[in-house]
């Protein structure tokens, strides 16, 4: 099989050329491709990168035909910004795309994901063949594998993720926890949504303008409740994100001591990402109480992050690894004697030992 | 010959311990299930040879006439064996329930202690009960009070992780441990069920010890070194239970007092051999 690749990403383009590229819709690459004799190709496309997998007998074109392409229906010029890949340096980095190892964030999980949308769309349109399915297959399957053999996926990079995870070491499951929002903030709401994901008992929103809080608990199917009543709301939260746009401190040290007897020795997470910070520091040294605030979620993520460096060559050996395995494969069934992927690994092996 | 035996089995087991605890440990700090999957089968492996051993004692305790049919609890090596067993039947029954595998670590050491101390220090062989033991009370009394040990061990250790954890999360610089461990309140909930389970038993065994030393000496409480010890253990493990339940005491503090119960029980065990003429396996009292 002839396998070529064309692409823009965020390392080489410019956000103005990517988005001209993913404003067009798969199904229209598709129709123009197939108006152009090319009947097996993927598009691969988020907004970090845009990438053209070309199979068949369109792989083999040369690669300036499908940069002009692009061109032609995205309506921007390429040159300089694209890279372009062929064989098996093209599976590679596919393998490594779906991997994440390619990804702004090392290693984030939402690329797989849109790898098997991309090659989903194609397949219902009719683009793929036997050789584009196993390859996409194959390279989903890798960027699970990658995931779960290192590291390079350990530990949450974002500041909403890291809050969720601390929460759990804190209570375990989250679905019997009650949340309280206080401030109607765009951070408050990005954290409240991944609790929701969780799936918490009881949302609250507490907000001093009493319109906006209304309106960020319909958004979020919450309850708003008033803010002068918020100290009370206090007893039965478990978990309390702050991020009101008050001078001072709104939730002092009095005010969480004085909700402590009601709450039985349950702990309380208090999550500070106001600026300037809506807790009082000294609320951190309660029993029970334990306060993060913007800059101690940022500084786990950073940690995590630096974590995940050395494992990442690691994984890139992986993926070159699988990717060989592919070609061997690929090469046996060009030849009509096709051998299982499992058996391609061991037809290198046996190579590699003679 | 089933002496022999009985000390093959338990050293066996001792090894097996060992090695199940190095995967518990390395477990920790790994994310591969593999280990605590060997830690388990380790374990059970070691279980089962430690019931080997314990089953040939009981085969050589009854060779004597006037010991049949009770149980071999009389001795420091087979109050130590009975004890490391049990710690060891408590963890796969808190396993069982929970699935927190990453607990060995906090509990299994302290099967090595027990087999550990039976087999380095403890003098494994059998001798004839004296008059004042012989008696049903033998199989039931020491029995159920070191269940209750061995459960409080177990208790014990996931304390350790609480507090683990509770400190990993108020450093606001959690390392990969935090992410490992339950969560503080599954610990919580976790260390007081076991304490709720063992109280009872150790009540009960505390109250037979009375009828028992009513038949035997005549007299219910006597204020000898090992009752008293036996009677702080449970008043502590009330207080912590009364904390809990009454106050909502929970956390760090309580299971502070939980482990000064402990340390307790570790004292009672151990420690008042040295005090107790009537309890002292030591001092040959029985």
């Amino acid at each position: 099989m002839k396998l070529s690749l064309v692409g823009v990403g965020h390392k080489s383009a410019p956000a103005e050329v990517r988005e001209a590229l993913a404003v067009v819709a798969a199904e229209r690459f598709y129709e123009e491709l197939r108006r152009q004799g090319c009947d097996e190709a993927v598009v691969l496309s988020t907004c970090n990168r845009f990438e053209l997998y070309l199979c068949g007998e369109a792989g083999g074109r040369d690669q300036s035909w499908a940069v002009s392409f692009l061109e032609r229906l995205a309506g921007v010029k390429l040159e300089g910004h694209a890279y372009a890949r062929r064989a098996d340096a093209a599976v590679a980095h596919l393998f490594e795309v779906a991997s994440g190892l390619d990804s702004l964030v090392v290693g984030e999980t939402e690329i797989l994901g849109q790898v098997k949308t991309a090659y989903e769309t194609a397949r219902r349109a009719g683009m793929t063949g036997k050789h584009s399915n196993v390859l996409f297959q194959r390279a989903l399957y890798v960027g699970k594998k990658i995931r779960n053999d290192t590291a390079i996926a350990v530990g949450q990079t974002s500041v909403a993720s890291v809050a969720v995870q601390l929460a759990e070491s804190i209570f375990g499951e989250l679905s019997a926890r009650e949340v309280l929002i206080l401030g109607a903030g765009q951070m408050a709401e990005l954290a409240a949504r991944h609790l929701l994901s969780k799936k918490v008992a009881r949302l609250k929103v507490a907000n001093r303008t009493w319109e906006r809080g209304e309106a960020l608990a319909r958004r979020l199917k919450a309850e708003a409740v008033a803010w002068e009543s918020f100290a009370e709301h206090l007893k039965g939260a478990d978990v309390v994100i702050a991020s009101t746009a008050s001078e001072r401190p709104v939730l002092t040290r009095e005010i969480v001591a004085g909700a402590l007897p009601a709450r039985q020795g349950r702990s309380l997470f208090v999550i500070d990402i106001a600026m300037p910070r809506d807790v009082e520091d000294s609320v951190h040294g309660l029993e029970h109480v334990y306060l993060y605030r913007l800059e101690d979620l940022e500084g786990i993520v950073a940690r995590n992050l630096e974590s995940r460096g050395g494992e990442i060559e690691r994984a890139r050996a992986l993926a070159r690894e699988k990717a060989g395995e592919f070609c061997a494969w690929q090469r046996s069934a060009a030849e009509g004697r096709e051998i299982s992927l499992k058996h391609a690994r061991r037809a290198r092996g046996e190579k590699a030992v003679s | 010959m089933a002496t022999h035996l009985q000390i093959l089995l338990i050293r066996a087991a001792l090894a097996l311990y060992v090695a199940s605890t190095a995967c518990a440990f390395t477990y920790l700090f790994s994310k591969d299930e593999k280990w605590s999957r060997w830690m388990l089968w380790l374990m059970g492996a070691g279980l089962l040879l430690h019931l080997g051993s314990f089953g040939a004692r009981i085969d050589a305790f009854w060779q004597i006439p006037e010991n049949r049919y009770y149980m071999p609890i009389n001795s420091f090596f087979g109050a130590l064996s009975y004890l490391s067993l049990a710690v060891a039947l408590v963890f796969f029954v808190v396993e069982r329930e929970h699935r927190l595998g990453i607990l060995g670590a906090f509990v299994l050491p302290w099967t090595v202690v027990g087999a550990g101390a039976a087999v380095l220090w403890a003098d494994p062989k059998v001798e004839g009960l004296v008059p004042a033991l012989q008696s049903y009370w033998m199989s039931v009394h020491p029995v159920v009070l070191m269940t209750a040990y061995a459960a409080f061990a177990n208790a014990f250790g996931v304390g350790v992780a609480l507090l683990i954890q509770e400190h990993q999360i108020k450093s606001r610089k959690p390392s990969e441990l935090c992410y490992r461990l339950p969560s503080i309140e599954e610990l919580d909930t976790l260390n007081y069920r076991i304490i709720v389970a063992a109280f009872p038993m150790l009540t009960v065994g505390i109250i037979m010890g009375g009828i028992w030393a009513y038949n035997a000496w005549g007299r219910f409480w006597g204020w000898d070194p090992k009752e008293t010890w036996a009677l702080i253990t449970a008043l502590i493990y009330a207080g912590y239970l009364h904390m809990r339940f009454l106050k909502g005491l929970r956390g760090r503090k309580a299971i502070y007092v939980s482990m000064v119960g402990f340390a307790s029980v570790v004292f009672t065990f151990l420690g008042v051999n040295f005090l107790s003429q009537l309890h002292g396996y030591l001092s040959g009292g029985g």
